[in-house]
């Protein structure tokens, strides 16, 4: 008798979990990074929903992610973000990729009292609109480019101008800003600094005026497509200069399976690497997960991915820490919410804890370069993987 | 000075680029009447005809231009034949429909069959340039403008001097006294959009060996398209060489010299300027409704 009362209840009780949406580029401007995000997420439900889920109050709670496709567009994102809450009645949300289409989206998330945790956006306006439900496991984007710049004091002959271009959106002038901050601190001369509009069809003419000057370095404020279009222009009008360096678009894979030699020397920023002493009881040490990701998708998680898993993770461990089960009220959200500012924790993707704007305590800063087709920590020294190669040839000797 | 001068050579390059993927438009606009706004997916598809040839059999892009000719001709045949013939002659905002719908139909189903990746790929000879003097001229946008000047000036040819130019001609004049004179013009319409498709392919193709393609691209290469027919004059083929040119020299200039943020702005401007004073064209030839 009690077994026929229980059997189905356990089922039903199985079946409900957590439903999260993502509102995510898929397609569009930022479509091939954004993927990256979706592959991170699906890969941290897997792993969880492969231990039963999450564990509240001793029971297990599987995830279950619900991906839209905010098409690189802005409005879009937050449209996406009010139906995922409105109408799909998602539990828990998770932030997208890219500083415009977070920053529209977290505003609709804000209103609807639901924590949102991106991995893949850094713009610093993000935390300065007083928000409470947004955080970010990225740190600023001003900060976030320090690698890149530092990278070259640790060259020789050290270089001495620098020039800096980047595409005139939220991210990408944000990281030129930063270059420019770490190249005057260090002693750089910066000879030309200039943004562009981001649909600018042809870069040529654009770069000739940056060869004229004749930089030691290039420093790039990018996503993954200026990224390409930039070395693209770079070959056909012979400009080489002795180091260039991107804001993002190099670490990911589509870069180099689509430019091939032509991305070797290109070094990125980056805020993870897996020789880093990071671990957590969900994927191990950061060596492990980048071992398990290789599994799974063929390839090294970028440091977008590792960061949007460890915003997965945090919201994960408050949860069961406060034993919040599904469906989720508002209360519990408010309750998710203050219980993230409350956090310090380590993952495998580093330190989280985040400050009262909602951003993370800043990690080193990392650089990489593309060397052999493989993105490799080159800085800081001590958790390269090899030195950087420096200089970078003439594209005529390669 | 010598910045000039370079920005000058990538212009004209660019502007070889622009008159390329425009003079089919051009050639469409000028026959039937139709603004076609998914004349950058046929670009697109160009491009990436190029590309999967490439890949899939190691067939170099110049090569396999006449493969990407002969699909995209077969293409805007089928395409005309079966769509585009019932807008001709109707009102223009009947075209903009059927055309935007083709529009979206094409780029989307790129998507699903390519997924929305960026792809470039590395034709050994394309990537790199001749260097004269310190100046730079890339090799693949050379081969661009050359070829935009010999498609531009074939079609023309082709246009007056060829009995079935002569045909296209007169049925872009009057169609009613066209067909009383026996040309069938439903034939007409259709081989003038294959060809013009085909050249768009071609165009497409060189595209691909320096820009990155994706199947989204389309869109920006219309607005394109539409200011060099625009600045050229509405449906004058050789105005697509004029029109293009103007535009990249303009373009390079403005990026060079200013700034790039500028380059749009001024070349709306001097759209905004012709369209205002001479509204068939800086040359006085293109037609107006």
């Amino acid at each position: 008798m009690t077994l026929t009362v229980t059997g189905p209840c356990a089922l039903w009780a199985a079946e409900k979990g957590f439903k999260i949406g993502v509102s995510v580029a898929l397609t569009g401007i930022v479509g091939a990074d954004g993927r990256l995000v979706k592959d991170a997420y699906t890969f941290w439900a897997e792993t969880v929903n492969s231990r039963g889920g999450i564990e509240v109050k001793g029971k297990k709670y599987p995830v279950d992610l619900v991906f839209l496709d905010d098409k690189s567009t802005p409005a879009v994102s937050a449209k996406l973000i009010e139906k995922l809450i409105t109408d799909d009645k998602v539990d828990l949300l998770l932030g997208g990729f890219g500083s415009e289409q977070v920053f529209a989206g977290s505003a609709v998330a804000e209103k609807y009292k639901y924590p949102l945790i991106s991995g893949a956006a850094s713009s610093n306006k993000l935390f300065e609109r007083g928000f409470k439900y947004y955080f970010s496991t990225l740190g600023r984007a001003t900060e976030e480019v320090r690698g890149c710049v530092e990278v070259f004091t640790s060259v020789e002959p050290r270089p001495r101008t620098i020039a800096i271009v980047g595409a005139n959106i939220l991210f990408t002038s944000l990281a030129c800003e930063g270059f420019r901050k770490y190249a005057k601190e260090h002693g750089f001369d910066v000879v030309h600094y200039e943004l562009f509009p981001i649909d600018l069809q042809d870069y040529n003419s654009m770069l000739l005026k940056v060869k004229e000057k004749n930089p030691d370095v290039l420093l790039v404020g990018s996503h993954m497509l200026v990224a390409m279009k930039v070395v693209k222009a770079m070959k056909e009008i012979d400009f080489a200069p002795r180091g260039v360096a991107f804001s993002y678009g190099p670490t990911v894979p589509k870069f180099v399976e689509e430019l091939g030699k032509d991305a070797e020397y290109v070094i990125a920023a980056s805020e993870w690497t897996p020789n880093l002493p990071y671990k957590d009881d969900i994927f191990g040490t950061a060596a492990d997960l980048n071992r398990k990701y290789k599994e799974r998708f063929g390839r090294q998680p970028d440091f977008v991915e590792a960061a949007s898993i460890g915003g997965a993770v945090a919201q994960q461990k408050v949860i069961e820490k406060l034993g919040l089960a599904p469906p989720l009220r508002e209360e519990d959200r408010v309750a998710l919410m203050k219980g993230l500012y409350e956090i310090d924790m380590m993952t495998s993707f580093g330190r989280i804890h985040f400050d009262q704007t909602g951003a993370n305590v800043d990690h080193p800063p990392v650089a990489v370069q593309i060397q052999k087709g493989k993105p490799v920590n080159v800085y800081p020294a001590d958790a390269a993987e090899a030195p950087p190669l420096y200089p970078m040839p003439p594209w005529k000797k390669r | 000075m010598s910045l000039t001068i370079q920005a000058l050579i990538n212009g004209i390059l660019l502007g070889g680029v622009y008159a390329l993927y425009s003079a089919g438009f051009c050639l469409i606009f000028g026959v039937m009447g139709v603004v076609n706004i998914a004349h950058g997916e046929l670009v697109m598809l160009g491009a990436f005809a190029a590309y999967w040839l490439f890949l899939l059999g190691r067939i170099d892009p110049l090569i396999s231009l006449p493969i990407s000719f002969g699909l995209l001709f077969c293409f805007g045949y089928i395409l005309q034949r079966l769509l585009i013939n019932r807008v001709v002659g109707a009102p223009p905002i009947m075209s903009y429909i059927l055309t935007f719908g083709i529009h979206l139909v094409i780029a989307n189903v790129a998507l699903l069959a390519w997924t929305a990746d960026f792809r470039t790929f590395a034709v050994p000879w394309a990537g790199t340039s001749l260097t004269w003097g310190g100046l730079v001229i890339p090799k693949a946008r050379l081969v661009t403008f050359v070829l935009a000047g010999f498609v531009v000036g074939l079609l023309y040819l082709l246009l007056s001097r060829t009995r079935a130019g002569r045909a296209i001609r007169s049925t872009a004049q009057d169609w009613e006294m066209a067909r009383l004179m026996g040309i069938n013009v439903r034939a007409v319409y259709a081989l003038t959009f294959a060809l013009g498709a085909g050249v768009t392919g071609v165009a497409g193709s060189m595209v691909s060996t320096f820009f990155v393609i994706h199947p989204q691209m389309g869109l920006q290469y219309t607005i394109v398209a539409f200011c060099v027919a625009v600045l050229g004059g509405m449906g004058y083929l050789p105005g697509a060489l004029l029109g293009g040119l103007l535009l990249g020299v303009v373009e390079s200039l403005c990026a060079a010299l200013l700034s790039p943020g500028l380059s749009v702005a001024v070349t709306f401007f001097i759209l905004f300027l012709v369209l205002l004073i001479r509204p068939r064209g800086l040359l006085g030839r293109g037609m107006l409704e």
